[in-house]
């Protein structure tokens, strides 16, 4: 056939019901979909204020099919050790804590709570699904917004001038045994990760890339395409830490322009030709930085 | 069995007596001691607690907050600083409705860094929707922390007792520690009203519009107002197995008394010893202990208050742009009683940052108020020497 | 007024817990409303099914041979192509120039595959012969693939069939045109055997017009006319005229494939650039010559198949270019070669091809032992009554074959060009509809128009399982007759995986050796073909569109298909953009 089959690697039950309301064609949903199908029904989430806060639908009312805990923005890492420490006291230690966050909420305002957590090595997982800015209150920039981009403090007369923070570099100073990125493009990765994150004791952290369609400017059916196009092009490649020091990539990156991702996005429209030259070069150079992390370790 | 320990360790004690499965800490001072004997306890397995040493005050109360929603008994202690620091989430446990407790110590507030004793971190924080306590004495910490445990299982609200810096947290008091058998039959194992429970999975805490926000802080207050009479069993209960009991308030001398003191925290017991002496000189002095300052006591209040001549309200904070809180408080719980029995409020400040209150100056107080027909201001500070 | 206490909740009923605690799902929430379109499975068509003649269901055949189901797989073939193994073998395959996949990486090779499900067939015992349900009988004038496929589809829909053959032996153009090294007699034999064993009733010898005078043909109920084009074109070669050593091409052929072996000498110029020159060029070859073909245009106009030419080349004949023959060279009465005229390329002619035009004075000479003129044939129609018009040396017929003067229907090489034998097999199947529906509608049946577009695979031919509303073991959903082109594909999905190519005769001398060149593939290689088959525009449950549903929405269906729920979908797309095939659409119908 030539087109690899990957339904028998999908577990079958959704743990996330319809009716939820994230924008059409967000990843946001995906992602926790296939994550809760790895995880199974042992699950808690901790979710602190972001997109999913919303998406999880207002009271009276959940998507999830797990228990499910609002939080404060900074509080997930801290929450969810909390919780941990409660079902372990009473004997539990199967249940499966999981903290869900935005960029916002790992890069920024919670970085200090999941520090602290992960030097501690906390047993939970901690996933951010990361749309590269504070989408939830409209767009604003969070230090996950990469460089170039508009968002609405960030405009196009004056976008974005700092690159990516490098988080997966600061989960992986802290040692914790297991650390991945995962794409929602590559569901038999991304879910193969959980699973194996599932198994292992001590602080995890899984960082999602998510396109959002009305904060980087893109139609609804282009979610899967350009997070796809995001890791073939090397933008996010997919790999995975462990203990902090053994880094590996889990798939293939053929690399090569990354102009039509860009150009796709009309968050990136006001970029002139050489600007675009800047954010291959930098692609090219963490590029070399993974390759050298993979090679000799950290 | 008695025992002399300073303050500290008597909550660390209460603590350990309850049985506390989630500790959370970070340390600041005063409050060090309670952290550092709970994690001895820890260690040595007298005390199997799971125990998360965090990285800020926000953290502890966020992760005793997800230890309580899993559905297990849980601790945390802080003061000043670390108090203000976790504003955000002191809301989040007393609307989630989790019956978190802490023991503040009451530090002023920076700038400049004050270590010593003050009100002000703990009345800031009034209107967060917690039960607080004040106590002023060591025994009365190691009791009140057990206390605090079964009110707020019971009510559902976190509990806040709070103690004076170093005059209580680092002075040494006897303190008769309850059996552990008897403090079980007062306080069994938690069974929480909601949990996180994946054989019963629920969203907690989710947007609640204006159709129905209103509604879930109604049942909060109401659990408020039902915390008073809870209260009341609670120290029934405890007064069955150990003797003792404080009250929401304590009338002491009140009786025909034409001049009532209204104090808080270790002041009180200094304000008893000045009133022992005023009476034996003859005067009808007497002294209102506040111990629950929320729910505010307001019918003690009338109760006591109304229909004496003249009150002075001894306030160691002071709310900037209006007075000292006890004070004010105090003021608005009088006003609905009929104008003859409402006494001439006088609201004094001092304290702040640790300074001392003595005899004298609460000899002073008691003067000052029965000189004057008014009081020129509504706070009136004791001891300004610019 | 009512009295009721301002400071009391209200008595509304409504319950409100007191923390917020959730009691419902979002399934309450009904998220559908939000779209403004919305995904619609459907099946659509092909390339290569669009682009068959035949109309066979290549990708389903596809299908069931990736299931393992290699059984069915030939049964479905069969049923729409009577003679796969010749096709497989003959045909020129513009199911392969549609084939979507030569955007990824290289075609399917669909031909080798046909092959090899077509001599599966003929290996096995035939299948018995049809039941003989209706009492109407029709003659087929020919037995070329025309005639045999009418005869063929016509048996199976239960009527008496007489096939009248001019020729000693049945085949047409197949046995007659086609070099033995391209289909072998073993396998033609064979394969008419096989239709002929339907109990169909064959008169070789016979030709209409002569040997059975026109209205004979009375007693029948209709007559299907595909008697094919065998008479080649005049080259019109100056002084040509009397010169034997200047033959119609055709003429060779026929000799040659009935098993002569004439000495053409040791130089053969061939004239032309269709099929018939490619395989006079290459018998001739066969025979000994060194073989010179003539073409007046360039290659990229030649109207050979590629392969054909390709071959030839490998082979060893030579090819010139933009040359036209305009005389002959004589050397006292012998003949001794051509005068050629060079050409260039003008303007495109009424066919779109750039018109030859010669370059005025550039002559030059070509020895030759023999010429052999291969520039296109024309149709013995003499035999037709008028009633049936032609045109320009064709039947005019309907998209049934139907002629002007009913019964009479035509097909085959007398009523279209370009000519194929894939046409001819066609034009056979859609005739031998249209003498159904019309003896149906004859005999005061409760027929209905037949339903062209719904019969057809895309813009291609019928499929004679539609027509009979046989179960289709493909599972279709929804099925839009509309081609699905590579744009509506989404490459991401598939992997690249080389060709595999035929295996040939590596003989350095061909000379004297008409055996089989191609050897096809073997079995094992041309089921990895049929994996190669992205099954274009038919879904085949690889269950994307469920696993990148940000909504949950579809669900598995008890019968192995999908099912939207629009209560919720918010018609994102990400369905219709991920499936690899093309097998979901969006639409606003019905919003």
């Amino acid at each position: 056939m030539s087109q690899t089959i990957i339904k028998q690697h999908i577990p079958r039950d959704d743990l996330l019901a319809s009716g939820h309301l994230a924008c059409p064609g967000c990843a946001a949903p995906i992602a926790m979909n296939l994550v809760l199908k790895a995880l199974g029904p042992e699950t808690m989430v901790v979710l602190p204020a972001c997109c999913w806060s919303i998406i999880a639908g207002p009271w009276p009312q959940s998507s999830l099919r797990v228990p499910l805990f609002h939080t404060a923005f900074e509080t997930g890492a801290a929450v969810a050790s909390g919780i941990k420490a409660g079902l372990v006291s009473r004997g539990d230690t199967e249940t499966t804590v999981i903290a869900w966050a935005g960029d916002g909420g790992t890069f920024d305002i919670g970085l200090q709570a999941l520090s602290g957590a992960a030097e501690r090595n906390e047993d939970f997982i901690y996933f951010c699904y990361d749309n590269e800015a504070y989408m939830n209150t409209g767009v604003q920039r969070s230090s996950a917004t990469p460089w170039g981009a508009w968002t609405t403090t960030t405009p196009t007369s004056d976008p974005e001038h700092q690159p990516k923070k490098d988080i997966m570099a600061i989960m992986a100073a802290h040692r914790i045994p297991y650390a991945a990125t995962a794409s929602v493009a590559y569901p038999v990765d991304l879910v193969e990760k959980v699973k194996k994150a599932r198994t292992i004791r001590g602080t995890r952290f899984i960082h999602i890339l998510a396109p959002c369609p009305p904060g980087w400017k893109t139609q609804n059916d282009e979610t899967i395409d350009l997070a796809r196009m995001a890791v073939e092009r090397r933008i996010f490649p997919l790999l995975e830490v462990e203990n902090g020091g053994d880094w590996r990539f889990t798939v293939d990156h053929p690399g090569g322009s990354i102009e039509e991702y860009i150009r796709r996005q009309a968050r990136f429209k006001h970029l002139t030709d050489q600007q675009i030259e800047l954010i291959q070069t930098e692609v090219a150079a963490r590029w070399e930085i993974l390759s050298k992390r993979v090679k000799y370790g950290t | 069995m008695k025992k002399v320990m300073i303050g500290n360790h008597a909550v660390s004690w209460g603590v350990l007596r309850s049985r506390v499965e989630v500790i959370s800490a970070y340390p600041i001072t005063p409050q060090t001691q309670i952290v550092e004997a709970l994690s001895d306890m820890v260690a040595d397995g007298s005390l199997p607690a799971q125990y998360i040493k965090v990285e800020s005050e926000h953290s502890a109360m966020a992760a005793c907050i997800g230890a309580s929603i899993a559905g297990t008994r849980t601790f945390t202690a802080t003061s000043a600083q670390g108090l203000a620091l976790m504003h955000e989430m002191l809301h989040w446990a007393a609307g989630g409705r989790l019956p978190v407790v802490m023991a503040n110590v009451n530090r002023a507030m920076a700038p400049g860094w004050n270590i010593w004793t003050d009100q002000n971190d703990s009345l800031s924080q009034r209107d967060t929707g917690w039960i607080q306590l004040y106590c002023e004495t060591n025994q009365e910490v190691f009791d009140t922390t057990i206390q605090s445990f079964k009110l707020a299982e019971k009510v559902n609200l976190p509990v806040m007792l709070v103690l004076d810096a170093f005059f209580l947290s680092h002075t040494s008091e006897p303190v008769d520690v309850t059996e552990q058998e008897d403090v079980d039959r007062f306080l069994p194992r938690r069974e929480a009203t909601f949990k996180m429970d994946t054989s019963d999975p629920h969203a907690f805490g989710a947007l609640v519009r204006p159709d129905a926000y209103t509604e879930m802080r109604w049942h909060q207050q109401e659990a408020m107002r039902e915390a008073r009479d809870v209260f009341r069993q609670v120290e029934d209960e405890w007064e069955a197995i150990t003797g003792r009991r404080y009250g929401a308030v304590e009338a002491y001398r009140t009786e025909d008394a034409d001049l009532l003191l209204v104090t808080s925290g270790t002041i009180t017991s200094t304000a008893r010893t000045v009133v022992d002496e005023r009476r034996a000189a003859g005067e009808k002095v007497g002294l209102l202990k506040v111990k629950m300052f929320r729910p505010f006591p307001t019918d003690e209040l009338r109760s006591h208050l109304g229909g004496v001549d003249r009150v002075a309200v001894l306030d160691r904070n002071i709310s900037p742009g209006h007075g000292g809180i006890f004070a004010e408080e105090t003021r608005s719980a009088l006003y609905d009683v009929p104008p003859e029995d409402r006494p001439i409020l006088f609201g004094y400040v001092l304290g702040l940052g640790g300074r001392d209150v003595t005899p004298g100056v609460i000899n002073d107080i008691i003067d000052n108020t029965r000189a004057k027909n008014q009081p020129e201001r509504e706070d009136l500070w004791v001891g300004v020497e610019l | 007024m009512s009295e009721r206490d301002v400071t009391r909740p209200n008595d509304t009923g409504r319950n409100i817990p007191p923390v917020a605690i959730s009691e419902t799902s979002t399934l309450v929430n009904p998220t559908g409303s939000w779209k403004y379109i919305m995904p619609r499975y459907e099946d659509r068509v092909a390339p290569c099914n669009a682009g068959c003649p035949v109309g066979i269901d290549i990708e389903g055949y596809m299908y069931l041979i990736r299931q393992g189901r290699l059984r069915e797989a030939a049964d479905l073939l069969v049923r729409e192509n009577p003679m796969p193994a010749v096709t497989g073998r003959v045909c020129h395959h513009p199911c392969e120039d549609s084939c979507n996949r030569a955007s990824l990486d290289e075609a399917v090779a669909i031909h080798s595959v046909e092959r090899r499900l077509g001599d599966m067939i003929l290996a096995a015992p035939p299948p018995p012969a049809p039941e003989r349900t209706r009492t109407e009988t029709v003659a087929v004038i020919g037995s070329g693939p025309a005639g045999l496929s009418c005869a063929c589809f016509l048996t199976r829909m239960g009527y008496g069939v007489t096939v009248f053959e001019a020729a000693a032996e049945a085949g047409g153009m197949l046995r007659l045109g086609i070099p033995e090294y391209r289909l072998p007699r073993a396998i033609l034999d064979r394969q008419i055997e096989r239709i002929q064993a339907a109990g169909i009733d064959l008169r070789t010898s016979t030709r209409v017009g002569t040997d059975v005078p026109w209205t004979e043909l009375d007693e029948f109920d209709a007559v299907f006319v595909a008697p094919g084009a065998h008479v080649g074109k005049d080259s019109r070669i100056e002084g040509a005229e009397g010169v034997t050593a200047i033959r119609p091409g055709l003429e060779f052929l026929k000799e040659v494939n009935a098993g002569e072996r004439p000495d053409l000498g040791e130089r053969v110029v061939v004239v032309g650039g269709g099929n018939t020159a490619m395989d006079c060029a290459r018998s001739a070859l066969r025979l000994g010559a060194d073989v010179t073909v003539l073409y007046r245009r360039t290659p990229r106009e030649m109207p050979a198949i590629p392969q054909e030419v390709r071959e030839a080349k490998q082979e060893g004949v030579e090819f010139e270019f933009l040359a036209a023959p305009i005389g002959v060279e004589l050397d006292g009465g012998d003949f001794t070669g051509i005068t050629c005229q060079r050409m260039e390329l003008g303007e495109p002619d009424e066919s779109g091809r750039r018109r030859p035009v010669p370059i005025e004075g550039d002559v030059f000479t070509v020895t030759a032992d023999t010429v052999l003129t291969a520039i296109g044939e024309d149709c013995d129609l003499s035999f037709l009554p008028d009633e049936v018009h032609t045109t320009w040396g064709l039947v005019e017929v309907d998209a049934l074959g139907e002629s002007t003067s009913a019964p009479v229907f035509a097909g085959g090489d007398v009523v279209d060009l370009p000519r194929s034998v894939a046409d001819a097999l066609g034009g056979g199947k859609r005739a031998a509809i249209g003498i159904d529906h019309f003896l149906r509608e004859k005999a005061g049946e409760d027929v209905t128009e037949v339903p062209l577009d719904a019969l057809r695979f895309g813009g291609g031919n019928v499929s004679a399982l539609r027509y009979t509303k046989d179960e289709d073991p493909i599972p279709r959903e929804a099925p839009v007759n509309e081609t699905v082109t590579w744009d509506q594909m989404n490459p991401n999905h598939f992997h690249t995986v080389p060709r595999h190519e035929d295996h040939f005769h590596d003989a350095v001398d061909l000379r004297s050796a008409f055996g089989e060149t191609n050897f096809g593939l073997t079995q094992k290689e041309a089921i990895e073909e049929a994996e190669r088959c992205l099954n274009c525009g038919v879904c085949n449950r690889c269950e994307l569109c469920l696993i990148f549903c940000p909504d949950m929405a579809i669900s598995r269906r008890e019968d192995g298909g999908f099912e939207i729920d629009m209560r919720y979908c918010k018609g994102c797309g990400l369905c219709a953009a991920e499936c690899p095939r093309g097998a979901v659409t969006m639409t606003r119908e019905g919003i």
